[in-house]
């Protein structure tokens, strides 16, 4: 089976080493070690962002907070390290609290009012975007501390640093879902709820670990982006609706919960950061990269659903199979 | 899905059993939500009006006529779908695209209102109906299938107009979003949201459309057995909501003045709040027109009473933010007190018979 999960993301990476090749021969740009630098740094970012939501669609809902999560750790951090002058990992560790507490606090008002994912979370991540611009007063902190900046801004060559964080981040979620009990029971709920319940397991606990560990990776999300753009700003997070969704399921997830691609959402969004940086370094609008990513979705989602049918009629789908 | 079906047999027989309680308790359950929020509404404008006289001011109750009336087309619009038990992300987007076109036609290429008008509400409808026959045609969910679209037609009209500002100087179309009509506390747009509303509660209450489209909402299987072009239906209510896009899209542009291709990316948090707390079942199958308006006039009395207590405007989203937690909640928990047999109050309560029969076998 896990040939099968290679095969899903392995076309996608050919073809971005492919649009790689052709950009970096047609344009002078494109192949730059700089260049290749600022794609890894965004897909780094875009890869957390969308495992972030990944862990929630696993478990077969949907988080709207991410972005309002990460809008209130970037305040709360920026201000905590510039105007209460906390040493930068304390007030690190405070972000990533706050957030992996808010997703906590999604979890649990969903797991308790049976609401659906999405109403419950389009309230709160409106609620979490709020409390980052009362705090800041829409106003933006410009001093960050210098360890996130280096971390964020940091490369060897081609490659930041910030990558490596993504990688830790992508590994850490493929083993969680994959070994842990609590990553099993979110892939069980996700695939069948019924069933999950009737086996005597805790669902509540399963959308509350989905939702609290996305919680926390909107939270390192937040930094990573903080020191990218080197200010802590509470418009953070307010166009990260998209492409949460789009790097998850262009990567292969299943938008119906029960199956997970980490290394999918990772090469997902180095594809997503390629053809978006090649469309800039071609003088293509901006906007014409935000209507790629629609249609991408809708193109990705109906890809893995004919790739589905076609596992079906082969009749080599299994029971754990599903859950690779 | 599969619970909502299982749900849907019992209420059935309930229904038969009992059939003048229920119809009694149904109805009682309709008006639920706008009692509440008439209670609510005149407890905000009492407390607000109570502490800061200017509340009450004639002026500021025009300015929450004007949002309130786009808020409550929106929810229409989102409603439209929600019946349905779809959603629709790409409101905004479509209203974007209005704008654009609103915007080019009457400032650009100074094409006459009425025309102007006529292409916008086109242009909205078809850019719904695309949605929807991508929805028939993949067999998507309508959330993934309207999330592309929020993309892709958010990019577009962005893409196509430049990010353009438009000034809108039309005499008729700024007197309908900061004029008056009949007294100088109403906006003239309180009006078309009125007339909004009653199109839409003929449509699903005395067409058939209207009913296929609860029938739907309530138990698809069942509504397709029972011979509904689910199909014809689902394209006809993508395009009362783009329609629907299209007049909140007119109406913003009115008060705004100045437009772009912006417009509409705050739409979604509004349209979800008057459905949810006007009293909209979001699985689908029943509808609440009253409290739709409702809501919007309760949530636009509250940020403006908010703002009049000096509240930062930064606190807002906050506010809001909590307000449909809350009203999620509470509704959540007095659909769970009124038991799950009988949930919904049309669509699953006098469903046709035929129907019912089939989702038991």
């Amino acid at each position: 089976m896990s040939g099968l999960l290679r095969a899903r993301w392995l076309p996608l990476l050919a073809a971005t080493i492919l649009l790689g090749i052709v950009m970096g021969a047609v344009t002078r740009s494109f192949g730059t070690a700089f260049n290749v630098y600022v794609i890894f740094q965004t897909a780094a970012l875009d890869a957390v962002i969308g495992l972030s939501q990944m862990v929630v669609l696993a478990a077969g809902d949907l988080s709207l907070a991410v972005g309002g999560l990460a809008a209130m750790a970037t305040i709360i951090i920026g201000d905590l390290f510039q105007v209460h002058h906390w040493p930068a990992a304390l007030a690190v560790l405070a972000g990533l609290a706050l957030t992996t507490a808010g997703g906590f606090a999604n979890g649990v008002i969903i797991a308790g009012t049976r609401l659906s994912g999405f109403i419950v979370t389009l309230a709160t991540g409106t609620a979490f975007t709020g409390v980052a611009y009362g705090i800041s007063a829409s106003a933006a902190y410009s001093d960050i501390p210098a360890s996130i900046v280096k971390l964020s801004q940091g490369r060897s060559s081609f490659f930041p640093y910030l990558m490596v964080l993504a990688l830790l981040v992508t590994v850490g979620m493929y083993a969680g879902l994959r070994w842990l009990p609590g990553g099993r029971l979110i892939l069980a709920f996700g695939g069948n709820r019924d069933a999950t319940m009737l086996s005597g397991l805790s669902s509540r606990r399963a959308q509350i670990t989905a939702h609290t560990v996305s919680g926390l990776l909107a939270g390192v999300a937040a930094v990573m982006y903080m020191g990218t753009i080197g200010t802590a700003t509470p418009a953070a997070g307010s166009d990260w609706l998209i492409i949460s969704f789009a790097v998850p399921i262009i990567g292969g997830t299943a938008l119906a919960g029960g199956e997970a691609s980490a290394f999918g959402t990772l090469v997902a969004a180095v594809v997503l950061s390629a053809i978006s940086d090649a469309l800039i370094v071609l003088n293509v609008n901006t906007n014409a990269v935000e209507m790629a990513e629609g249609l991408l979705i809708l193109a990705a989602v109906l890809a893995s659903r004919l790739g589905e049918a076609a596992q079906r009629q082969a009749g080599r789908r299994g029971v754990l199979g599903r859950r690779a | 899905m599969s619970a909502n079906e299982g749900r849907g047999s019992s209420v059935t027989g309930f229904a038969e059993s009992r059939p003048n309680r229920a119809r009694a308790v149904a109805l009682v359950a309709g008006q639920g939500p706008a009692v509440g929020l008439i209670v609510l509404i005149a407890a905000t404008w009492t407390v607000f009006g109570a502490i800061n006289g200017s509340f009450v001011s004639s002026f500021n109750l025009y300015g929450i006529g004007q949002l309130a009336a786009r808020d409550a087309v929106l929810g229409l619009a989102q409603a439209a779908l929600v019946v349905m038990g779809r959603m629709n992300l790409a409101l905004g987007s479509v209203g974007a695209i209005c704008v654009s076109l609103l915007g080019y036609m009457l400032v650009s290429a100074h094409i006459s209102l009425p025309l102007t008008l006529l292409a916008v509400a086109a242009a909205g409808v078809i850019a719904s109906v695309i949605m929807g026959v991508v929805e028939l045609k993949t067999g998507l969910s309508s959330f993934i299938v309207t999330l592309a679209f929020l993309s892709a037609y958010g990019g577009g009209a962005l893409l196509v107009s430049r990010g353009d500002n438009f000034q809108i100087t039309t005499p008729a179309l700024s007197s309908l979003g900061s004029g008056t009509f009949l007294s100088a506390a109403i906006c003239p747009l309180v009006v078309v949201a009125l007339i909004c509303a009653v199109i839409v509660w003929v449509i699903y209450s005395r067409t058939s459309f209207g009913w296929k489209s609860l029938a739907v909402g309530a138990n698809e299987r069942a509504a397709r057995a029972s011979g509904v072009n689910v199909a014809a239906v689902l394209l006809g209510a993508y395009a009362l909501s783009g329609l629907l896009a299209a007049v909140a899209a007119v109406a913003e542009s009115s008060y705004e003045l100045s437009v772009n291709a912006n417009v509409g990316s705050d739409w979604l948090l509004p349209s979800f709040v008057a459905v949810v707390l006007g009293g909209v079942t979001l699985t689908g199958g029943d509808i609440t027109i009253g409290g739709i308006l409702l809501a919007a006039v309760f949530f636009d009395s509250l940020q403006s009473g908010l703002t009049i207590l000096n509240v930062s405007s930064y606190w807002l989203n906050l506010a809001e933010g909590l307000v449909l937690l809350v009203a999620v909640i509470i509704d959540q928990l007095r659909r769970s007190r009124r038991g799950p047999g009988r949930r919904g109050w049309r669509g699953r309560d006098e469903r046709p018979a035929a129907a019912a029969e089939v989702t038991r076998v």
